[in-house]
């Protein structure tokens, strides 16, 4: 009797089971729609403003950038992604003086651990929020990022913040 | 610790005693495995937990570091170690009888460093290839890519394990089949829906029973602790997000701890709060990964995409956090990176109650299904003896009723300042394993409750040395990761980058005891335990 | 006029035309007609399903699902198909080529049979077997053959597996779909599917043998739900396990066929349990009503078929898309354990019903047709 009774008990347990499965899919047929259909919602897209795309020195209206070439994120780079190039050039008043020649970087090594940023002594360097950057070769991935005939910026301006979206406390290190 | 330097000195009297931070035992390799016997079966503090396994080639020597611990107690801590000059041939002594985790650990230490172990059944190389020239992790390795080339012919797996084994007459080389003649043989990976990852489980079947598994790893090996080796430390933090890369924060959490701990770096109030939060938070996200994951395993995809829903919210928090979903770069030496976002603490505290909801529909909609049921209750069976023997810690080890939660027995960061339950479960099967899992969410909800709304103002990270420069020594570290305890070994020469660094990962013990649960089960069980034990390849191969 | 458009072929008096114009012709053509006919209803019916399927699916799991080609994707299975035309079929050796080309065949066969003993409406039916219901269970059961035939020749191991889960799957299966039906024609006394619709005009059966049918219907459709491979009984795919199971060798078509007659068994269960139980394609018609009846006439049968049918389709979705796959002994122990037993005994009481007179029909006479 014992086991007639497990038996049956085993099999409305299980179909109760079974239906409170399905009810709770039942609801979710109902419920909000997750998907995010991408081209289509680029316009409302919002991207983190610490989400790290590509990297840029940022240029000013002048074409003034704030590398100095010092090189240290060349050296905190983890897989050799960052190439300074600097040159010496001659200043008016007869000083030999660095400047950044050609600064590249190469999306394809990068693993955007940001050490680059934080390290850099005169905030030259951040990281953008161009997330679309899907190239057909990889040469492409190897990008220049000091504009063509910019230089350094002379006197120290207010340094903007990294994110200036932040709200509260939004400071970098 | 007296009582213990007693006993050792009683057993191998030339033993080294050194009392540092972590008592460190030196002996010679023939009495290694009686002291470790020894240590193992001490009544009063059973050091029956082997935590990590370190190869080591100290420049001449090549050694090995065994950090043993006590399943009763899992903060008491014992290193032992041992040293051979032979580098041509160096031989040293198996624990694989006395610790099971030993096996995979020592193959690995033959692969990377060539120390073969006596009287390990199964010597084969882990990781690497049979025919791999050179072993990597040695000093004086050649990396030069011609002497290893990629080879773009298959290569036939060879199920013949070579050994060397102690018998009355002197040590045998031997070989032994893993496999009989006859098995019917699948390959379960390297390209499988279910290996959550490149794992390759070579699976021999009776029916739909399996008969024996071997397991094959390294097809990711990234040698990821050799190219430390030439990192400076806020270098070398970039990998560990990449081991398990589903429990980023909280590994990265764990080198930065080792690094400020052997700097003296004080963290900041705040930055501990954030890191907390942070290391709670990754851990629902880890652990709605693993129920998804389980879930897609035993064929409900529904059930795998709702987990993946609510884990999106986690992400997208993260995403706002520190910039990054799955590689979450948050810790730095001395503090975090980024601050919390001005909305972070009214999102937390909307995520909450929300996840209590899932919580529910999670265990409506599968906890209690029969068919889940069926599958899962007395599937995987691990007992307590050997979740410790194979080192199962995590949400897994503790499903077999053993007590290993870091977080409790060797707090660190806030969480001897919260409240929480640690979940121990004694069932040991894939069930409990699974609902471990689902209770350490409302767990960590929980803790992150008590944090929210307490973060103090200040830094959020100490000023640090431009180079990071760690005095001369050995630091362990350890840490509860999602699937268990991960560890950090640093052995500094006082440079700026570290002499040897080693990472112990809990889904490599995970893995390894795969083939001693899934014996004799069916093979869509065999799926569904390695959905329950939910190891992570990254981090086994690293 | 709208009663007329339930009957289409009589309406456009297309059946008449042929026979005046081509005489002693006729009948060639008018079965080749049909043949066409139905196969382009299969091919169709299957894209729809597939549309369906995926839409269902994706609101399920909280998803929109296809939605890039043509406005809802609602072309998306055109683009399908179309991509599974184009795509080479690959050649893989040390397979059993014969038995490896053919299994496909087998399987699209095996529905294609069923498919023209179904009674889509009103006089929609291509041939009206006296003996439809075991015609049915027969010629459907040909599919495994396919699937045997699959596992084994493509000398994969996972096939193989997926292939021997499958034998004993059907094996089960089929005798419980068949007792459910039996019980049925036990109740109608008749084995052919236009009678049984016939006697389904005021009662359907579901409720004419009132308990005992309702659970011939559940088991019929758990049943046949098992039969159509598709989760919680997908075992012999089991892609977590098998990757793609019995046809994971498959490309291009040839794989198009698996996945062409998986959509259509779907179909074909579903559609003779609407016939059986759920009067087919007789409009709700309640004795006594009869403006309400008249109205409901005014709906085509063949969508009252098909609605019927669409709403036991949503139902196996619905449970496909709520479960996880079963283990192979949870699979045969539900069966032996639990379907059968209750079967045999469902069978006995349906026999007591019907000879003590307790049928609804027998209780209350008006509602005979």
């Amino acid at each position: 009797m014992n086991s007639i009774l497990k038996y049956f008990n085993g099999l409305f347990t299980g179909i109760k089971s079974l239906l409170i499965g399905m009810s709770v899919t039942w609801k979710e047929l109902w419920t909000k729609k997750v998907t995010q259909q991408y081209p289509e919602n680029r316009a409302t897209l919002v991207i983190s403003d610490r989400f790290r795309c590509e990297l840029t020195i940022p240029h000013d209206e002048n074409n003034e950038h704030a590398c100095t070439a010092c090189g240290i994120c060349q050296m905190n780079c983890p897989n050799g992604t960052i190439n300074v190039l600097s040159a010496m050039i001659e200043t008016e008043d007869g000083k030999k003086k660095k400047i950044l020649d050609t600064y590249t970087w190469d999306l394809g090594m990068c693993t955007f651990c940001n050490l680059c940023v934080i390290t850099c002594p005169s905030d030259a360097i951040k990281f953008n929020n161009q997330y679309e950057n899907a190239v057909f070769t990889r040469s492409k991935m190897i990008q220049k990022l000091n504009h063509k005939g910019s230089k350094l910026r002379e006197k120290k301006k207010e340094q903007p913040l990294k994110f200036p979206e932040g709200g509260l406390k939004d400071q970098v290190l | 610790m007296e009582n213990i330097k007693k006993l050792i000195l009683n057993v191998v009297p030339g033993a080294v005693i050194e009392n540092k931070k972590i008592f460190t035992v030196t002996v010679e390799p023939n009495k290694l495995h009686l002291l470790a016997k020894t240590l193992r079966d001490y009544a009063a503090i059973p050091f029956d937990f082997l935590v990590k396994l370190i190869g080591m080639d100290s420049g001449g020597k090549l050694g090995v570091i065994y950090m043993l611990s006590s399943s009763t107690d899992v903060s008491k801590e014992i290193v032992l170690k041992t040293w051979t000059e032979d580098r041509e041939n160096p031989l040293l002594y198996s624990v694989t009888d006395l610790f099971e985790t030993a096996h995979f650990n020592e193959r690995e230490i033959y692969a990377l460093l060539g120390i073969r172990f006596i009287n390990n059944p199964d010597m084969r190389r882990f990781f690497l290839n049979a025919d791999w020239v050179g072993f990597p992790l040695r000093k004086d390795y050649d990396a030069n890519p011609e002497l290893n080339p990629l080879s773009l012919d298959s290569k036939e797996i060879v199920d013949i394990a070579p050994r060397i084994m102690e018998t009355e007459n002197g040590l045998v080389e031997e070989t032994v089949n893993i496999f009989e003649a006859d098995d019917y043989i699948i390959n379960i990976g390297p390209q499988h829906p279910s290996t959550h990852g490149v794992m390759h489980f070579r699976t021999a079947l009776d029916g739909e029973i399996v008969k024996k598994i071997d397991v094959h790893s390294g097809y990711i090996h990234r040698g990821i602790e050799k190219l430390s080796e030439n990192l400076t430390y806020p270098q070398i933090l970039h990998f560990t997000d990449r081991l398990d890369y589903l429990s980023a924060n909280i590994n990265r959490h764990g080198l930065c701890m080792c690094v400020e701990k052997a700097a003296e770096i004080e963290v900041p109030e705040r930055a501990q709060y954030i890191r907390t939060i942070m290391d709670e938070l990754n851990r629902i996200d880890s652990h709605l990964l693993a129920w998804s994951a389980m879930t897609n395993d035993l064929g409900a995809t529904t059930a795998f995409i709702y987990g993946m829903r609510e884990r999106e919210i986690i992400l997208q928090m993260f995403d706002k956090i520190c910039g990054g979903r799955l590689i979450i770069n948050h810790n730095v030496i001395g503090g975090v990176m980024f601050d919390i976002y001005y909305d972070f603490q009214k999102d937390v505290k909307a995520l909450i109650p929300y996840m209590r909801e899932k919580l529910v529909e999670y265990d409506r909609f599968f906890s209690h299904n029969v068919i889940a049921l069926g599958r899962m209750i007395g599937i995987g069976m691990m007992s307590k003896e050997d979740a410790i023997s194979y080192a199962v810690t995590g949400p897994a080890g503790r499903a077999s009723g053993w007590s290993c939660d870091l977080r409790k027995h060797q707090p660190y960061s806030l969480y001897d300042k919260v409240e929480f339950k640690e979940i121990i479960r004694n069932e040991g099967d894939a069930y409990a394993r699974y609902l471990n899992r689902l209770d350490e969410i409302e767990e960590s909800l929980h803790i992150i409750e008590q944090l929210i709304d307490n973060i103090p103002e200040g830094e959020i990270c100490t000023k640090t040395k431009a180079i990071i420069k760690l005095p001369e020594g050995e630091y362990f570290q350890r840490i509860e990761a999602t699937k268990g305890e991960f560890g950090v070994y640093i052995e500094s020469r006082g440079e700026k980058t570290p002499y040897r660094l080693k990472f112990r990962s809990p889904s490599m013990a995970l893995v390894s005891a795969m083939p001693l649960i899934c014996k004799g089960e069916k093979i869509s069980d065999f799926i569904g335990i390695g959905g329950s034990m939910d190891y992570v390849i990254p981090d086994i191969d690293r | 006029m709208l009663l007329e458009f339930s009957q289409p072929l009589e309406y456009t008096g297309l059946a008449n035309w042929f026979d005046t114009t081509l005489g002693s012709w006729s009948l060639p053509v008018k079965l080749i007609l049909v043949a066409v006919a139905l196969l382009a209803a299969y091919a169709i019916i299957a894209m729809i399903l597939i549309y369906v399927e995926r839409k269902i699916t994706a609101f399920f799991q909280a998803r929109i699902g296809p939605n890039r080609v043509g406005k809802y994707g609602i072309l998306q299975s055109v683009a399908d198909v179309i991509k599974i035309l184009l795509k080479e079929i690959i050649h893989i050796n040390n397979v059993d080529k014969f038995l490896f080309f053919a299994a496909p065949f087998f399987m699209v066969v095996a529905s294609m049979l069923t498919f023209g003993a179904i009674p889509f409406g009103k006089a929609l039916q291509a041939v009206d077997f006296n003996i439809g219901v075991l015609y049915v269970t027969a010629v459907s059961s040909l599919g495994i053959i396919g699937v045997l035939l699959a596992g084994w020749s493509s000398n994969n191991k996972y096939s193989m597996i997926g292939a021997m889960r499958s034998g004993a799957q059907f094996v089960s299966y089929e005798l419980s779909a068949g007792f459910a039906l039996m019980t049925i024609v036990v109740l109608t006394g008749t084995m052919s599917f236009s009678e049984m619709i016939a006697k389904q005009e005021f009662c359907w059966n579901i409720f004419n043998g009132h308990i005992s049918s309702i659970i011939a219907f559940v088991i019929y459709l758990i049943s046949g739900h098992a039969e159509t491979n598709r989760g919680p009984f997908d075992l012999p795919e089991a892609e977590s396990e098998l990757t793609a199971g019995y046809h994971t060798e498959y490309s291009g078509l040839q794989f198009g066929f698996f996945y062409l007659a998986e959509y259509l068994n779907m179909f074909i269960i579903a559609s003779i349990a609407t016939t059986v139980f759920l009067g087919g394609w007789m409009p709700i018609q309640i004795h006594g009503f009869d403006g309400f009846n008249q109205v409901m006439w005014y709906i085509p049968s063949y969508a009252w078929f098909f609605g019927k049918t669409g709403v036991l389709i949503f139902l196996s979705l619905w449970v496909r898309w709520s479960f996880p796959r079963l283990r192979i002994d949870q699979l045969l122990n539900l069966e032996w354990k639990y379907l059968l037993p209750i079967n045999l005994v469902n069978i006995l009481v349906m026999v007591i019903l019907v000879i003590a007179g307790l049928t609804l029909t027998d209780l209350f006479p008006i509602l005979a047709s």
